[in-house]
């Protein structure tokens, strides 16, 4: 497919990055002081324990959502006429978010997880004050409908340029084996475009219905249909910013190895699949809301098989055998990039472990949680993003991957791994998530995390100085393996 | 339970390891894209393939029988645990060995969850308790002991210090102060 003649500038996706990159860092900052305090190594109070734990839930999700969200524009401003001012709209719109949600949480003691439970925002048990809850969810709407304004104008370009959605997600290639098919990033952009948007209603409603609630206590809604709602918004929304960053390898790799990476019938089948099968999937985190019909509880176990599966696999493989014997010289950028494939797929295997539900009666919230969703994101999401801004502000032929580059990298390596297992081991010994005070016999393994976090902290601070430094510059192989 | 499903996932992940150490250690040589191209699609079709056939073994055998199925009540003896901002109260100070335990869960004010732990803190079992719903799970104790109820889903600042106790006697035991 074409790319387009002119296309708008790469400034926004690329101050969104850099913000993104800082947050990551500070919100690494704020897991490794939770990880010490639990550790008992520093004192840290219960009521800021659960403030951090607050800011490092919603910051990292909504920072993984806005960094994804970088790198799909940055690409997909390629192939379909998407509205720069649109673009800093919603950049502008989501920082607002983040400093009512920052204020709310820092200023004002709000501590209901980024998961907002109904009705804790409201009832928080004399330790937040109504209004404080009122600001964070005010603070959550707008980086909500930051994300719902910047997927309208997506979709609005895939439209107008793509002929229908039934094309740009390669519905010819699928049903007929035509040739003719947009690119990967285009299947994915839409792909994203139509889950987030659909996520994002039920999303912003039980946003609205707890913001009334705590303002007018009589005004309630059933606590479990709430749950519905949060969790349905929310695995959607992480799965799809995971998504989104994905599109960082399916566009990077390629210039590495010299092999297209192409939207084959594969390719166009798993994409088709995740849109089905990712919103159905979110009744595995109420698998011990045991009042919930049988039937959905089922329907959560096996989409949570069916979902990781598909674009896993297309992902997986066709990373695998693109840089198989294709002559790559590694650097820096596609190291990390490989490693994101690699993270995200292998947190897929706890995860699909913790979705059956007879051992999620003995794992469902407690540290194996985090070990979970920390391999794909730490593992997974974060060093796309990462690899996507070395690569964007690359301005020197591919430098082999040596020095302090190849000692960073391995840190990030060992000390990413270190803070997922620790996690997962902890969830095997059965300790609980979201506990500000840990038992002295679950601190070892605290300690040791707490140990691991420090070389992530430091790789990541590494990766975020040599973006701010090299930010002016392009990157070397700008051009796609056709 | 738990070293087994830690130890499954430590060897996928240890196979999935080597699969792309091995394929890194590769990428610096030379293939005909032609020929990995067409690996990859046998590899790809070979892997859906395979996952569809383990998945629907692996829902056969999970969810048979249904993992929160209940005793028929005439057997059971029921605990009720209520959770309020931040505590439980539990409505059953000793229950006997042998015989199944209902817990029936709810709150007062806001979601918390119950999770049932051994004296050694390992979980065996839990469930969410929610305002306006009795959430249950069933548990038969073979060991006498003193059995800690501690708060699985965050419900604010004193989540962590959110807990109850059941003391389990032995069926024996219990049967023959029942006989006095």
């Amino acid at each position: 497919m074409a790319r387009q003649a002119t296309m708008p500038s790469d400034l926004g996706p690329r101050v969104v990055m850099a913000l993104s990159g800082l947050v990551f860092v500070l919100l690494m900052l704020f897991g490794l002081l939770m990880r010490a305090s639990q550790a008992g190594m520093i004192p840290v109070d219960p009521a800021l324990f659960y403030q951090l734990m607050t800011a490092h839930g919603i910051g990292m999700v909504g920072t993984c959502g806005f960094a994804g969200a970088g790198i799909m524009w940055y690409f997909a401003r390629q192939y379909v006429p998407v509205t720069n001012g649109i673009f800093w709209g919603f950049t502008g719109l989501f920082l607002v978010g983040v400093v009512l949600i920052l204020a709310a949480i820092f200023l004002m003691g709000f501590a209901a997880a980024w998961t907002f439970l109904y009705p804790l925002p409201a009832q928080s048990g004399g330790v937040w004050d109504v209004n404080a809850a009122v600001v964070y969810l005010v603070g959550l709407l707008l980086v909500g409908v930051a994300f719902l304004i910047l997927y309208l104008d997506m979709g609005w370009a895939i439209l107008k340029s793509q002929g229908g959605l039934g094309q740009a997600l390669a519905w010819p290639t699928l049903f007929s084996g035509s040739t003719n098919a947009p690119p990967p990033t285009i299947v994915a952009t839409t792909v994203v475009t139509i889950v987030n948007t659909i996520a994002l209603v039920p999303g912003a409603a039980i946003i609205l219905i707890s913001i009334v609630n705590a303002l007018v206590p009589s005004f309630g809604i059933d606590a479990l249909l709430a749950k519905n709602m949060i969790f349905f918004f929310g695995h959607v929304f992480i799965n799809a910013a995971i998504y989104m960053a994905i599109i960082a390898v399916y566009e990077i790799v390629p210039r590495y190895t010299g092999r297209p990476w192409k939207t084959t019938r594969w390719f166009a089948l798993a994409w088709n699949a995740t849109i089905i099968l990712v919103m159905f999937v979110y009744t595995h985190h109420l698998f011990q809301d045991v009042v919930m019909p049988a039937w959905m509880l089922v329907m959560g176990q096996v989409f949570s098989y069916l979902s990781g599966f598909p674009i896993l696999i297309v992902t997986t493989v066709g990373l695998l055998s693109n840089i198989y014997g294709a002559k790559v010289r590694w650097d820096l950028p596609l190291a990390l990039l490989t490693l994101g494939v690699f993270g995200w797929a292998a947190g897929v295997i706890p995860a699909v472990i913790d979705g059956i539900i007879s051992v999620n009666k003995v794992m469902h919230n407690t540290m194996w949680v985090p070990g979970h969703f920390h391999f794909y994101l730490l593992l997974g999401l974060v060093p796309m993003a990462f690899g996507f801004m070395l690569w964007v502000t690359k301005t020197k032929q591919a430098d082999a991957l040596d020095g302090l580059s190849k000692i960073l990298f391995w840190a990030y390596v060992a000390g990413g791994l270190g803070v997922v297992w620790t996690f997962l081991v902890g969830g095997a010994a059965s300790v609980p998530r979201r506990w500000a005070e840990h038992l002295p016999q679950w601190q070892g393994v605290d300690a040791v995390s707490t140990i691991f976090s420090v070389l992530v902290v430091v790789a990541a601070l590494y990766f975020l100085i040599r973006y701010v430094v090299g930010f002016g510059g392009q990157p070397s192989k700008s051009e796609p393996a056709e | 339970m738990h070293a087994i499903v830690l130890w499954v996932s430590v060897i996928l992940v240890l196979i999935l390891s080597a699969i792309f150490l091995s394929v890194i250690r590769s990428s610096t040589g030379s293939a005909s894209a032609e020929s990995v191209g067409k690996t990859a699609n046998t590899i790809r079709l070979l892997s859906f393939w395979g996952a569809l056939v383990f998945g629907a073994a692996l829902l056969y055998i999970t969810l048979r029988p249904w993992p929160h199925a209940l005793p028929p009540s005439d057997d059971a003896i029921t605990v009720t645990v209520i959770g309020s901002q931040w505590s439980f109260e539990v409505d059953t100070e000793t229950v006997p060995t042998g015989k199944p335990i209902v817990f029936a869960l709810t709150s007062t004010d806001v979601n918390h969850g119950v999770g049932l732990y051994d004296e050694n803190y390992v979980l065996l079992n839990q469930a969410q308790s929610m305002p306006g719903y009795t959430n249950r799970f069933e548990y038969t104790f073979d060991k006498p002991g003193t059995y800690r109820l501690l708060c699985l889903e965050y419900c604010g600042l004193g989540h962590h210090e959110m807990a109850g106790e059941l003391t389990v006697t032995s069926s024996t035991a219990s049967a023959e102060l029942g006989r006095k």
